[in-house]
């Protein structure tokens, strides 16, 4: 049986130290504030991005350079004898597409996986990766596994603001018409590509019903209904700065998914630094049957 | 004269009277409203709904068919018509036409078919019909026409006449029926329009003379949009001519009546009023040297102004065929584009309210609402501006819901689906809470489940003294009216502003958004808005220019 590295990016919300404990690899995503590169968990950490951003520093993302990216790989193959790579959704960097063409170099010993996830559903995917090679499943098996498994997920987001939104330009059309006249929190969604407009609502609780909603529906009919607990979903809220709010909102959840697991992590900065402070989201990934 | 039968050439006569008197009587109707607020317009919703009708009849020449002039009182009075009195009206004309236009002439008994099939229609119209209302005038003038056939009445003077007096007794009784008529101290606004309708009617019958000719520039022909639909009205005195005189004469009772006699012979448009030092004069004349001449008898003359009204009414014409000519364009362009799936109507009055409704993707704003409500035609005119397969209606007052639904019932080619908003507040929620990947029938579910979630209170002033939901409102008094009643009222504004949001804030409310009318400046408007903060500080509170008429604060609580 083949040895499997399991590598994903900063973007799955998975910490240096998470990664450790899991037996994975994160590589951090760079960010470029003023004149220097910072590297999300390593010198970098969410208060720090945070105070900057509200500070009105430009701060632009990048992908990790194909130096950091291979030096990784090469030394991980070192040990290992093949490579599950595991970066955000194509539809919102081009990290997948610099790994997909680095990989060539390197035969079928790193796969890279284009799932288009991010965030808590990308860290769903890293676990399902660890999972499946658990079960003693390649690298080709587990990356094709993945992409087919891609769109049962789901996340909606609920936007504090449509000011950093704007600046980014990593939203559809649809998204970024959304008024500019009243103040109006914007529900997105993401369920493979972009980001894209779902709807809108003028309060928090109207916005966090408008998702709440939208996840039951998308439970009840793509993932298999709500199940007794466990249950066929895997529950996850991320938050920007707002970790009271995803608590509150986690109570709420479980009122609808009663006994379910719900993880809450904070939205990893590369899709923060688009979004804003204080926004929330739900997410939803279907557990995968072997 | 009596009648046995009325046939087709005297049934229009009997309309045209008819109609010609609810004009005339438009503005009495227009006070009957029992909200003092100043929008009350049955009077003229009505007059405009039976003028689209009777202009119709009058196209139809001398001599019409029995059911030329019934497709002419029915569709005319359809596509004219404004307001729920102005809907119920046309209904009514559309069940009575009915069953009348198979027969040549009418007797006693077609007529009293003709009723009940007109109460039946009506009541059908109307989701949640009223007692105490058009609706029961109009019930009790089937029911006692019913009665005087059986008892075999076929003289028509006889019959109308009865029918006529138990209408206006079943009127008066409306108050009895309706707690909030009796407050007030007025009868039903609509069931009073019906009768002046059926009154002109039975004067005509009894061969009173009346004028039947519809004049162009009646109400009829003013459109609830802009000018678009200009007609081109005869000019008979060119010059508008003002000025005011200091006077160095006397100018007492005696030389004022001689002065108007003078302007009278050259003009007209008089107005002429004396203030003891000085003569405010007005005039439509052909000849304004005339005018002028006069008035330097008595002094000197000051702020002169003359203008050529025919030279404006031809500019208003050529700018009005200009826009048509433009937008016919735009229509000749359009049919390329496929239609789009969905497409989003607001009737709203003012600008910053119609900037609103667009930012959030609404196709074509309706300007309208409290004063003007639009017409079915309207709405059906709107509709086809709008290049998509079905079209959501936001009519966002009550009082043009009815016409938006008639529309909807008449519309063949496009989905037509109204939102029964009753405010703007209610109106944006439900663009906001559109979804775009669901269907047509979940968002209209959606949007209507949503609807009822935000609460509108609208300040505005008082027209005349009242009593309505207990409270004694004086004239001039401003008001807070809430979706189910007033909620304040008062002398001053900002209290009465704050009254009215402390009336709607609950403890599960978040947001406060306050849209501020034409008649607030933006200084004022942004004091409110600090101290309605000041009051609620967990609460976000959103400050819009509005910009509507009437109402100088819409304030909505979410």
């Amino acid at each position: 049986m083949s040895k499997i590295a399991v590598v994903t990016d900063s973007n799955s919300g998975i910490t240096q130290k998470e990664a450790k404990e899991l037996g994975l690899y994160v590589l951090p995503m760079p960010f470029m504030i003023g004149d220097d590169t910072y590297y999300e968990d390593v010198n970098l950490t969410q208060e720090q991005f945070y105070e900057l951003l509200l500070g009105g520093e430009s701060i632009s993302t990048s992908q990790p350079s194909p130096e950091e990216v291979c030096k990784l790989w090469d030394s991980l193959l070192q040990e290992y004898d093949e490579i599950v790579h595991i970066p955000m959704s194509s539809g919102l960097s081009g990290s997948c597409q610099s790994a997909y063409f680095l990989a060539q170099e390197y035969d079928d010993k790193v796969q890279v996986v284009d799932n288009q996830r991010i965030s808590v559903t990308q860290r769903q995917s890293c676990l399902d990766a660890l999972e499946l090679v658990k079960q003693g499943k390649d690298a080709k098996y587990v990356k094709e596994f993945l992409e087919a498994d891609k769109f049962n997920s789901s996340i909606y987001i609920m936007l504090d603001t449509l000011q950093y939104l704007k600046k980014g330009g990593r939203i559809t059309p649809a998204a970024a018409a959304i008024g500019t006249l009243l103040k109006i929190k914007p529900v997105l969604q993401i369920q493979g590509e972009k980001l894209d407009a779902f709807s809108k609502a003028r309060t928090v609780s109207q916005g966090k019903s408008v998702m709440m909603n939208a996840i039951k529906n998308d439970v009840e009919t793509r993932f298999g209904g709500i199940l007794p607990a466990p249950g066929g979903v895997w529950l996850e809220i991320a938050h920007t700065q707002n970790l009271e709010a995803a608590m509150e909102l986690k109570e709420e959840l479980l009122q609808v998914f009663p006994g379910y697991d719900v993880y809450i992590a904070p939205l990893s900065l590369s899709v923060s630094c688009h979004i804003g402070p204080g926004a929330l989201a739900i997410a939803c990934c279907k557990k995968i049957s072997l | 004269m009596s009648y046995q039968v009325i046939d087709a050439k005297l049934l229009a006569k009997l309309f045209l009277a008819g109609s010609k008197n609810l004009e005339s009587k438009k503005e009495y109707i227009n006070e009957l409203n029992v909200f003092p607020v100043p929008d009350g317009d049955t009077g003229t919703n009505m007059t405009m709904t039976i003028m689209s009708a009777a202009k119709e009849v009058n196209e139809l020449g001398e001599n019409p068919s029995m059911e030329a002039l019934c497709k002419a009182i029915s569709s005319g009075s359809l596509r004219g018509a404004r307001g729920n009195s102005g809907v119920i009206l046309s209904q009514l004309f559309r069940g009575f036409t009915k069953v009348i236009k198979t027969y040549d002439s009418l007797n006693a008994c077609v007529l009293t078919e003709g009723f009940d099939k007109a109460v039946e229609t009506a009541y059908k119209a109307v989701m949640k019909p009223k007692e105490g209302t058009i609706l029961t005038v109009a019930k009790g003038i089937a029911d006692k026409a019913k009665e005087l056939s059986s008892e075999g009445v076929t003289d028509l003077e006889d019959f109308a006449g009865k029918v006529l007096e138990h209408g206006k007794y079943v009127l008066s009784q409306t108050p009895e029926l309706l707690p909030v008529l009796k407050q007030a101290g007025v009868v039903d606004s609509g069931g009073q329009g019906l009768i002046e309708v059926l009154s002109g009617a039975y004067d005509a019958l009894l061969g009173k003379e009346v004028d039947f000719s519809v004049a162009a520039e009646s109400s009829a022909d003013k459109p609830a949009t802009t000018q678009e639909n200009l007609v081109e009205i005869d000019v008979k005195y060119g010059y508008c001519t003002e000025y005011i005189i200091l006077l160095n004469k006397n100018f007492n009772v005696k030389t004022e009546m001689d002065f108007k006699a003078y302007l009278e012979s050259i003009g007209d448009s008089i107005v002429c009023v004396c203030d003891g030092e000085t003569v405010k004069i007005h005039v439509h004349t052909n000849d304004p040297g005339l005018a002028i001449q006069k008035g330097l008898k008595f002094g000197q003359l000051t702020n002169l102004k003359i203008d050529n009204m025919r030279l404006e009414q031809e500019e208003k014409l050529k700018k009005a065929a200009q826009k048509a000519e433009v937008q016919a364009a735009a229509v000749a362009e359009k049919p390329a584009e496929p239609p789009k799936k969905v497409g989003f109507i607001a009737i709203s009055a003012g600008e910053g309210l119609s900037e609103i409704f667009k930012s959030i993707g609404v196709d074509y704003v309706i300007e309208g609402g409290q004063t003007m409500n639009p017409s079915t035609a309207d709405i059906l005119d709107a509709v086809d501006k709008v290049n998509a397969e079905n079209v959501f209606v936001l009519p966002n007052n009550k009082n043009i819901i009815l016409a938006a639904r008639q529309a909807a019932e008449l519309m063949t080619d496009k989905n037509l689906l109204v939102i029964p908003t009753k405010t703007i507040p209610q109106g944006i929620t439900a663009v906001i809470n559109y979804m775009d990947g669901s269907s047509v029938d979940e968002n209209e579910e959606m949007m209507i489940s949503e609807i009822g979630k935000v609460k509108t209170g609208q300040i505005t002033y008082a027209v005349r003294d009242t009593v309505i939901d207990d409270k004694e409102i004086k004239k001039d008094d401003y008001m807070g009216v809430g979706d189910n009643g007033i909620l304040a009222n008062g002398t001053d504004l900002t209290e009465v502003v704050l009254n009215t949001v402390a009336a709607m804030v609950g403890s599960d409310s978040e947001l406060i958004s306050v849209y501020y009318g034409s008649d607030v400046t933006e200084e004022d408007a942004e004091k409110i808005r600090e101290k309605i903060a000041d009051a609620y500080p967990n609460l976000d509170v959103e400050l819009q220019n509005g910009g509507q008429p009437i109402y100088y604060y819409l304030v909505s609580v979410e």
